[in-house]
Order: structure tokens, then sequence, then C-alpha cells
């Protein structure tokens, strides 16, 4: 039976780990290439590692952190920030990224998606949605301030070709108080892909309620792995209890 | 004994050698004749569509090295993801193409209504033939793949995985030895797998 993945994210500056609470406000958190020689320690089911500040900086991300922190990995890890081109792509690929995760890109450019999934294959593009409540819908964030619903956006990423979708609920980013269910029962009526729902885990009972109310089967976490003393494991071990299948 | 990682730009060389670097397996990523000649274990990798696969493999003028050397020579070959479907008569991704043919068999899209596709996450195979994954305890890999490999002889299939229904998960015929999870990327289970096989061979 397919397991449920349970997804450390490190979200980096460029220089070094940060955490931001609802997409602002970044907070200082450690060296990338020691948090992923931890979760390779504790077997964790993939890891996804962000450079959150690429685009807005116009820069490429790190290759040489990349390597870093891919060279401690024996599982997958998708890699993301910056990324605008079949090249972009290719140096990650190249040097062991499983899955490259596009933003600011697939807004700009769904032509760019089609692309790159149809050079690269589906399974490596992930499409990255930060997604809030505007105007009584649920909207993408975007640095240009359209008004994209949401339906529409996944809707269009997945016949573009993208492999699957990180849903990530602004508004729960940072504050471990739980998910945003309504949103995340939402975009499940139109994800066909596999979708990681990202914001908000704080403790373990949050997943269990997330994987109770939801079809979820696989879920981004930072905040929780940062500042409390919970790690993936154990929300596994809580998973397990309500039967969902984990990989212990 | 060196391994010949087949280099034909089809992503992933960069994981399968640090599998075989940690298991202190000798390697060389490469698409030259001679080292593959030279190499006594042949390993080819891959992610991406088939077509652009077999496209890359006649570009980097590799078919007919390996057909000679895994083929003819016997010499002990891994394909992974990409690798393993690569060895079908043919593939149907986006268009109808030939494969290298090793395994009778056609290369088709996953076609399950209620579930995500692709097939993506840690999923338990079961082993359907003795062989090199018999005494690997845990039995659950990395799997990310779209198209499943559609084996024509049942003999060849090592093991399958659930998905909606059953799918080829691995294949073992004498010297050829495949898988469509990834080894490379699935921690101790898989590098557990790749140093039974080493052991085997040595």
């Amino acid at each position: 039976m397919l397991k449920v993945r349970i997804i450390p994210i490190l979200t980096f500056n460029g220089f070094a780990l940060v955490k931001t609470k609802q997409f602002i406000n970044p907070r200082m958190v450690g060296n990338p290439v020691q948090a992923a020689r931890v979760y390779n320690s504790r077997a964790v089911d993939e890891l996804a590692f962000i450079d959150i500040f690429a685009t807005q900086q116009n820069r490429k991300i790190n290759l040489k952190i990349v390597q870093d922190v891919i060279k401690e990995c024996f599982m997958p890890v998708a890699i993301g920030g910056g990324i605008t081109s079949v090249e972009d792509i290719n140096d990650l690929l190249k040097i062991g990224a499983d899955k490259v995760i596009i933003k600011s890109a697939s807004i700009k450019d769904k032509n760019f998606i089609k692309t790159a999934s149809e050079f690269f294959g589906a399974q490596c593009i992930t499409i990255s949605v930060d997604v809030q409540k505007k105007n009584d819908r649920f909207e993408i964030l975007n640095i240009a301030g359209k008004n994209i619903a949401m339906h529409d956006f996944i809707s269009e990423m997945q016949e573009a070709g993208a492999g699957e979708i990180i849903l990530n609920a602004v508004n729960n980013d940072g504050m471990m108080s739980g998910f945003d269910i309504e949103l995340i029962k939402e975009a499940e009526k139109i994800t066909k892909v596999p979708m990681i729902c990202v914001g908000g885990g704080g403790k373990p009972d949050h997943y269990i309620e997330l994987f109770q109310n939801t079809n979820c089967e696989a879920v981004g976490s930072s905040s929780i792995f940062h500042f409390t003393q919970f790690t993936p494991l154990d929300i596994k071990n809580s998973l397990q209890k309500i039967n969902k299948p984990v990989r212990l | 004994m060196k391994t010949a990682i087949i280099d034909y730009g089809m992503g992933n060389v960069a994981s399968v050698q640090k599998a075989l670097d940690f298991l202190k397996i000798k390697n060389i990523i490469t698409s030259n004749h001679k080292e593959i000649i030279d190499a006594d274990f042949i390993i080819l990798p891959g992610v991406g569509a088939f077509k652009q696969g077999m496209d890359n493999l006649i570009a980097y003028n590799l078919i007919p090295v390996l057909n000679e050397q895994v083929l003819v020579k016997e010499k002990p070959f891994m394909g992974f993801c990409l690798g393993m479907q690569l060895l079908a008569s043919s593939g149907t991704e986006f268009i109808h193409c030939n494969g290298l043919g090793w395994i009778e068999g056609t290369v088709k899209k996953i076609i399950e209504p209620q579930k995500r596709i692709p097939h993506l996450g840690w999923n338990d195979i079961s082993v359907t033939k003795q062989g090199f994954l018999s005494p690997v305890d845990q039995k659950n890999f990395y799997f990310i793949h779209s198209f499943h490999f559609d084996v024509s002889d049942k003999e060849n299939i090592a093991a399958t995985v659930n998905y909606g229904k059953d799918y080829v998960a691995a294949i073992q015929n004498k010297n050829i030895f495949a898988t469509q999870f990834h080894p490379e990327k699935s921690q101790n289970a898989g590098l557990t797998l790749l140093s039974s096989i080493y052991k085997y061979y040595a």
C-alpha cells in the first residue's frame, strides 16, 4: 500500500535556513547541510529544499549548496527557487535532485511548464501554489497581484504537465495552529496529481485532524521540526494509530 | 569489480553514483565504449520520457555496445526506473517507439481513475520470484512513475507493486535485473538490495 508522506521543508534565504510566518518575517533557523544530515539519519520519506528569495532577489539558487544538501540524502529530494529555464532544471537534476519545485515561472508562463514536463517527464515537475482566500474564493498569491482562481490555476498546471502540486496555505504558514482543512478539501476536488499539503502543522494532533478530514496523502512541514521537539517519526506514529499507512 | 553507470543525458546518474560510493563499489559515469567494455557491471539509470531515452541511447551510439555486453557477453546488468522501461520491446509514452527489446513487453500509461498519477511515494512490493529481492527484509521502496512496464512473459517478473492493481516492480532474467522503483533513493532498503546483488556477483 502506498504510504502517506511526511516531508520536511527547508526554506533558505541564500545563506541560511529561515522560517517565515504568513510568508513574512523570516527567522534564521540553521544550516541546510546539517539539517539535511539530521533528516537523512531520521530516514524521512523525502526532503524539500527551497530558496524562497531567489526569484525576488533575481538570482539563481546556489548549486554548490544544493549539491552539499543532496550529498547528505539517500532519500528523494525536491529543489526549488528561481527556476526559469530548461537549463536551470537540468543543472539541478544533474547533481541529483529528483524533482524541481516551480512557483513564479508557472504563473508567468504556463508553456514553460509544458516544455519542462515534455522534456524531463511530469514526474519531476512539482508546482508550488500559494493560496489565500480573497473575494470569497481561493486565489493564488502572486507578485503581479493578478486575481487568479485556485481552481483554474491548478487545472491549467495539470493540463500543462505538472506531476505534483504543493499547496501552501499562506495564512497558516508558520502559525502552528492547524491546517486549512477547507482549502485542502477544495483543492482535492480538482487535483488529480499527488498533492503535498503545507501550512499550519504544530503538533501531531493537527496531522491527525488533517488526515481524518481529507484524503491527504502527503504533508510538508517546517516550523514543527524547527521549533518543537516533535520529529517526522512522532507524526507517523500518531498517524499509524488512526490506521494510515506510514513508513516507519 | 567496476561498474559503468551509463550516462545518456537522462538524469539521476549522480544519485546512483552516490549510492555505489557509499557501498564502496568502484564505479564510473560514462558513455565511452571502452569503459563500458572494461566494466564488470553495467547500470542503466534514468528518469524521464521513453522516447527521449531511446533517442538519447541512439544519439550516444550506446545500443550496439549494450547489446553486445549484456545480451551476448551476459555481463551483470541493472536498470532503474526508465532504465527498466527501456528494456521493453516498445513504449507508448506520447508516441509509439521501439525499446531495447531485451524483455518482451510494452510500456504503457498507468490508468487508475481513483488514484493520483504519477504513482509517487513509498510502496510495498510483493516478491514473486526467488532472486535478489528475497533476502531484503524491508520491502518498501520509492516509486515515481506515470508509465508501467506490461511484461509479456510473467516468468521475467521478480516483484509487483499494488496501486489499484498489480504493476511490475522488478524484473529478473539471467544477468538482467531491473526495478521500477529507485533503489538509490530508497535509503536502507535500497542500499541493502544493491549490496546483496554485488555480494552475489563478487
